[in-house]
């Protein structure tokens, strides 16, 4: 169901007919995928435009061709009524179009007058900085926005929230026209983001135009004008907020698209292999619970930001319990690092796997044999010739290409280094796998193998803590999954009674009622 | 043909080469230089430097550098002196001790690179001042000689009619490259200095690793104060003190990668005989000093660069080729 509105039929605020910023029919396309599939956009000023799409829709590509990052393909960008062409963020700041990302663009050891005339402090006419008029000009500014930080403190001993409310300030310093904010309260808690949404009202009574960028389709509804919703880089919709419901918004979101075909096993014993009770961390983690069981594989489905790599990151031992306890086969465990993690079978696939995965200066077998040295030991020393072996059978064993024997793992496809990492946890006999965004980044050939590794894993008993931001993924490779959002599991339920509907309503707060619950 | 292949690729291979290169440019230069009275001397003053580069290269290979071998250096020829001179001690005794005295700076240069969690490059800065310093405190600034009558022969007697120093480097560097090769730790080395944060998540104790690179940087560090002090039957806190880069020098020259993970003993053996046949031949071309000190530092930057740009070459050589074709 489509819904098709025509642009004289959308509301607009009264002051203005002509948008501020007008996008036409831009293309943006990246190796392997079209980010963006003729999207068209009209915001105006005075309005909070808010662009909402599920990860890969898009809309980041689209906040980026604005801010000068990417440059479309075809298309235009008219500002003020011009035809405008971004080469650099200069480019778009210096237009008056200022983005405040998720992680700032301050210098946390400046203060905040210097980091908001960054690169253009104000001159004396002998040529040195005017640090009087720099911190007369940043009050001004700060005063403009009701701010009582002062303008000499140091940015790094603000709270998230004031540098927020810093980069705004850079932002009208430059007098912008648009600002774009990228999921601006992710780091925010109740008290700053109701400050945030009254400052927002705020700049839109001076005829700011703000695009509103979040996964939260709960304070979309809050505080936006109108919407705009993307779905796998083509625009599904743009309508005044008041003309949609939020059934229909995830509807549109997600589609119909025809179902992928993923070859799932279903090898979950009964027994459990790990209890999490009640634990929090102090890295965001709230009385988490849930249940492993042998041969399972339970998906953690969350938004960016939820928590999910939080929850991997406490049972793996890299971030600290500070209450609640974990019990592995009935018996209580206590990681305080990995290594005691890995001692007890435990393996982890991290999120990025060139920084924190693969050793680029090892080839493949000495990048699977790191996890258990031990087990290729001939006496006091290490077996070359065991380990050489090891590496001819795994290699064949997973499919990967046989370069990776004689050359660093750097050369290799993603899809074949994701293998290598995946085989270096079956060495090690590990019994339960934390795998975080397994297919990130691979081709859809490589990502059917690693399916199919899945299975063999759970065969052979081996159970995983999925984490997949590809909710057809998550859904169809997870036999149940507990929804997580800001650090707590709001929900576990077998994945075959979940859609994905319901999953990316729940875990955008958007709420489900009784009526949609059912499947 | 294969086995060439195979060769070129090994870690050892260009700096070999660059090792012929410069040995054959240095006997081009001058006659002497391939004397056998030469070669030896050559042997016996690399000694020092060759067994202190171990130590250098295993803290270069987790990725952090230790600039205060020299310093630990004349710390242990002096406390050396002091024990067996000064206070009577018998000869392996004090050996003993003041090799247990080297494994203490390194730990301690190890402690706060790792726990301490303040970079190497400061922690053994202020050790390599801290050291000295506490040479220059025992012996009140003078140096000691004559400490032993039984510390000479340690260096200059003769086995098979080859000097005892060549089979001490010999044998400690097989016994580095074992390490390295075939032992668990020595493996955990080199995963550290390739991706620490890799490391950290496979389950190996970092820190630990890195502490031992530096304990066992400080012990051959006191090896080759022992050595040092046998050469010249003395101790003093002036001693050593081109060591600590000369060693670095060495592993970066034999492929060492500074920030960690690539490297090999051999190679740094390779690599700590090229800087002395480089000094070696300044010297009998009777180079004055200074000039010394600059071709030692061009010599390096040639040797490292060639390794960083040899991609480079080959791929420029390999267009050439093509086009001539």
């Amino acid at each position: 169901m489509n819904i098709e509105f025509q642009a004289e039929s959308v509301s607009i605020p009264a002051q203005q007919k002509l948008p501020i910023l007008e996008l036409r029919h831009i293309y943006k396309a990246f190796p392997g995928v079209q980010a963006l599939n003729d999207v068209s956009m009209e915001v105006y000023a005075g309005e909070v435009h808010a662009l909402v799409g599920e990860n890969g829709s898009g809309k980041s590509t689209l906040a980026k061709c604005l801010a000068g990052v990417h440059q479309p393909e075809s298309g235009q960008i008219i500002f003020n009524s011009e035809v405008v062409s971004f080469h650099s963020p200069l480019d778009a700041r210096s237009a008056g179009i200022s983005t405040i990302y998720q992680e700032f663009s301050l210098v946390p050891t400046l203060t905040v007058a210097e980091n908001i005339y960054l690169g253009r402090y104000p001159l004396t006419p002998a040529g040195l900085i005017d640090w009087a008029a720099m911190y007369k000009s940043t009050v001004s500014v700060l005063e403009q926005l009701s701010l009582t930080i002062a303008p000499d403190s140091i940015v790094k001993n603000l709270s998230i929230a004031e540098q927020q409310l810093v980069e705004i300030a850079k932002a009208i310093s430059l007098e912008s026209k648009v600002l774009i904010m990228d999921e601006p309260t992710a780091a925010l808690g109740l008290v700053e983001t109701e400050r945030l949404m009254e400052l927002i009202r705020r700049l839109t009574q001076q005829q700011k135009a703000i695009i509103y960028i979040s996964h939260r389709l709960d304070e979309v509804f809050q505080i936006a004008d109108r919407v705009t919703i993307l779905k796998d880089g083509r625009r599904m919709v743009t309508a005044p907020i008041t003309e949609l419901k939020m059934g229909e918004m995830v509807r549109l979101m997600i589609g119909f698209d025809i179902e992928q075909h993923y070859p799932k096993e279903h090898n979950a014993k009964t027994e459990t292999l790990l209890q999490i009770r009640h634990i929090s961390t102090e890295n965001g983690v709230h009385d988490v619970s849930f249940d492993i069981r042998v041969g399972e594989v339970l998906g953690l489905g969350g938004m960016l930001g939820s928590g999910r790599s939080e929850i991997a990151r406490a049972i793996y031992g890299v971030d600290r319990i500070v209450s609640g306890e974990i019990l592995l086969e009935g018996r209580p465990i206590y990681c305080q690092s990995p290594k005691d993690a890995v001692a007890l079978g435990i393996g982890m696939i991290p999120e990025n796997r060139k920084t924190d995965g693969c050793f680029f200066n090892f080839e493949a077998t000495k990048n699977i044999t790191i996890s258990r040295l031990q087990d290729i030991l001939r006496g006091p020393f290490l077996s070359l010739s065991i380990e050489r072996n090891l590496g001819e059978s795994y290699i064949q064993r997973m499919n990967i290409s046989r370069m990776a024997l004689e050359r660093s793992v750097q050369y290799l496809s993603g899809g074949n280094q994701q293998k290598v990492i995946i085989a270096r946890w079956l060495f090690s006999k590990a019994r339960l796998l934390i795998m975080d965004e397994p297919t990130q980044g691979i081709d859809i050939g490589a990502k059917l193998e690693i399916y199919k590794v899945i299975n063999e894993l759970t065969t052979n008993g081996i159970s995983i803590l999925l984490i997949s931001s590809d909710f057809p993924e998550l859904l169809a490779m997870s036999d149940r999954i507990a929804i997580v959002r800001d650090g707590r599991v709001l929900h576990i339920t077998e994945a075959n009674m979940l859609t994905e509907y319901q999953l990316i309503a729940i875990a955008s707060g958007a709420g489900v009622t009784e009526d949609e619950q059912k499947p | 043909m294969e086995l060439f292949r195979k060769f070129s690729r090994t870690t050892v291979a260009g700096p070999l080469v660059a090792f012929l290169v410069v040995a054959i440019i240095v006997s081009l230069a001058t006659p002497r230089f391939l004397q056998a009275q030469n070669l030896a001397n050559v042997s016996l003053q690399v000694a020092t430097v060759a067994v202190v580069a171990i130590g250098a290269t295993l803290v270069i290979l987790t990725g952090g550098i230790d600039l205060s071998p020299g310093s630990t250096v004349a710390l242990v020829t002096c406390s050396l002196a002091i024990l067996v001179k000064n206070m009577g001690l018998p000869l392996p005794v004090g050996i003993l001790l003041v090799l247990l005295l080297g494994l203490v700076c390194g730990a301690i240069n190890g402690f706060f690179s790792t726990y301490g969690k303040i970079p190497s490059f400061i922690v053994t800065l202020a050790t390599m001042s801290i050291f000295r310093g506490f040479a220059f405190l025992i012996t009140r600034g003078t140096p000691i000689f004559s400490v032993s009558p039984d510390l000479e022969p340690l260096f200059y007697s003769k086995l098979l009619r080859i000097p005892l120093p060549f089979y001490y480097v010999i044998i400690l560097y097989s016994l580095g490259a074992l390490f390295l090769r075939y032992t668990i730790p020595g493996r955990a080395i080199y995963a550290v200095g390739g991706n620490e944060s890799a490391a950290r998540l496979t389950g190996l104790s970092v820190n630990g690793i890195r502490m031992l690179a530096f304990v066992l940087s400080g012990l051959t560090a006191a090896i080759g104060g022992v050595l040092l002090a046998a050469w010249l039957n003395s101790g003093s806190p002036n001693y050593g003190q081109e060591l600590g880069l000369q060693s670095i020098a060495a592993a970066v020259i034999g492929g060492a990668s500074l920030v960690g993970g690539y490297g090999s003993m051999f190679a740094t053996l390779v690599g700590a005989l090229t800087v002395a046949i480089v000094q070696n031949g300044l010297n009998l071309l009777a180079v004055p000093a200074s000039w010394q000190e600059i071709t030692l530092g061009i010599v390096i930057m040639l040797a490292v660069g060639l390794d960083m740009w040899r991609p480079t070459i080959a791929r420029g050589l390999s267009h050439l080729f093509d086009k001539l074709r």
